[in-house]
């Protein structure tokens, strides 16, 4: 499934009628939090805004802000890193998503940056500090 | 804001991964692999970090031990040529102008270590308050540093520089070298056994990078500053900038220990002691206390804490984290005079943590067991 990227470094995939979105950090981002302690999850039912904070993330270095990529309901928040947090370390790309969203604007997808955009911005410095 | 300066080991940080970061104006790896990997290697093993931004200073001429005696809390006087001393570099008002440690080699010589962000300031300070005769080097602008610590740190040693190894506990001494003196000392800051090293750049990079080799067999990992704070508050040991500074005391901070109420007249004694050597309080002033949080959370400097049956704020975090071996998240605060006995003796307290008010529990330092404790 495609992925779309924000400058904040998360991802986010649609499922296939494209009313819902999974979303996670970049494999980029996961090095830059370093050892996740835990995660914050948004409670369900919760209405984010595109570019809302909808998580946390506590590492040993800092907490980090985890902000929607689209706007839409959280529906899901991913269990398993209660019990595994280091998930979002190993797999930061597959199975440690964070939240899952019912969209409101599908549309928005086309807006984000496209993996070879994303990986432009980051050889571009996009990945120094200030963002994220 | 000025260009971050880049220090003698950079290029081979980065050609061994390091991730880096600015810390104050100097850039130095922040970790290479996991911080709470090399905070366990060197609980268990040992870790190398590269601390070339901290200041050394040499203090040289006829009186200078009573001289640098002058300007710190502790009592240098009392300590035996080859042996190092921690102590507050305080102001007239007793505030904290830097925490550091004094080397002595002689009555006519005494190295400092200083912090990096101190380092001008101290200079100026200490150079106004020498007398006639003694004068002060700063060799640091061309200098390496490093520190060796974890408990196998002297068997890695003992291959590369077996002269130190015999050093006793906060023993130091000079390595003569071609560009100046290497000072080493069985010291540290991370509540292990260990060394470390200052010195010319070529020659103490060149024992830097021999520990790194001889010590990957005893489970050695180069260490950044992640690993290095979280030790450190493992311990309950302060950093300047945080726990310490010029509006804080030793007293406030805990540390008393280093303030010597036996020693004569030094800058800074009559805010801290009366004429009988008793510690002045200060009721405006907080005290330090160490805390950990129960729930999940993790403090971080600047959260505020407040009564739990009063509901008034009543401190500040200044530094917290995460540590299993701490029993998860918890960190140090400074709260009011009045609220910190009712703390220590269990009245409840919460420590704001992203709009959440979690429940803290007092916690007497260090916070772990192990280590030369």
């Amino acid at each position: 499934m495609e992925k779309r990227y924000t400058q904040t470094h998360e991802w986010i995939a649609l499922n296939e009628s494209g009313s819902e979105g999974t979303v996670g950090i970049t494999d980029f981002a996961q090095k830059e939090v370093t050892d996740v302690v835990f995660v914050e999850l948004p409670r369900i039912g919760k209405k984010v805004p595109k570019g809302g904070e909808a998580a946390i993330i506590e590492s040993v270095k800092a907490a980090f802000s985890i902000y929607a990529p689209m706007g839409g309901e959280i529906i899901a928040g991913n269990q398993a890193l209660d019990s595994n947090p280091a998930l979002l370390n190993q797999d930061p790309l597959g199975q440690g998503w964070i939240f899952r969203l019912k969209l409101d604007n599908p549309s928005e997808f086309s807006s984000l940056m496209d993996e070879k955009a994303y990986n432009a911005y980051l050889s571009d410095g996009g990945g120094q500090p200030g963002h994220g | 804001m000025t260009k971050p300066v880049s220090l003698p080991l950079d290029s081979l940080h980065k050609e061994m991964g390091g991730h880096i970061t600015d810390f104050h104006g100097f850039l130095l790896p922040v970790r290479f692999s996991s911080i709470t990997e090399e905070c366990q290697a060197v609980r268990t093993h040992a870790g190398l970090f590269d601390i070339s931004h901290m200041g050394r200073f040499i203090v040289k001429g006829s009186g200078a031990v009573d001289a640098v005696n002058r300007l710190m809390t502790s009592n240098l006087s009392a300590v035996s040529p080859g042996k190092a001393l921690y102590g507050i570099l305080s102001n007239e008002s007793g505030g904290a102008i830097d925490d550091i440690m004094a080397y002595r080699f002689s009555d006519d010589r005494v190295d400092l270590v200083v912090n990096a962000s101190n380092r001008e300031e101290d200079k100026r300070w200490i150079a106004n308050h020498l007398p006639k005769g003694v004068s002060l080097e700063d060799p640091s602008p061309s200098h390496v540093g490093f520190a060796l610590q974890g408990p196998r740190s002297g068997e890695i040693l003992s291959l590369v520089e077996s002269l130190a190894v015999a050093l006793p506990r906060r023993g130091a001494l000079l390595l003569p070298a071609p560009g100046g003196d290497i000072l080493v000392s069985r010291t540290g800051y991370t509540g292990e056994d260990g060394w470390e090293f200052f010195g010319p750049e070529h020659q103490v990079a060149t024992v830097y990078r021999k520990i790194l080799s001889a010590g990957a067999p005893f489970g050695l990992k180069p260490c950044g500053l992640g690993a290095r704070d979280l030790l450190r508050l493992e311990m309950g040991y302060p950093l300047y900038g945080q726990e310490l500074t010029v509006a804080t005391t030793p007293f406030d901070a805990g540390l008393g220990f280093a303030v010597s109420t036996k020693k004569g007249d030094f800058v800074g004694r009559k805010f801290l002691l009366d004429a009988e050597g008793n510690p002045l309080h200060h009721e405006d002033h907080r005290l330090l206390v160490g805390f950990s949080v129960k729930g999940r959370g993790i403090p971080r400097t600047d959260c505020i804490v407040s009564s739990a049956s009063t509901g008034k704020v009543t401190g500040v975090v200044t530094s917290g984290g995460y540590s299993p071996a701490a029993g998860g998240g918890f960190g140090l605060a400074y709260v009011d005079r009045s609220f910190a006995e009712e703390f220590s003796l269990g009245a409840p307290a919460h420590v704001r943590i992203h709009e959440q008010s979690l429940p803290i529990v007092f916690r007497t330092r260090p916070f772990i067991q192990g280590g030369l404790n």
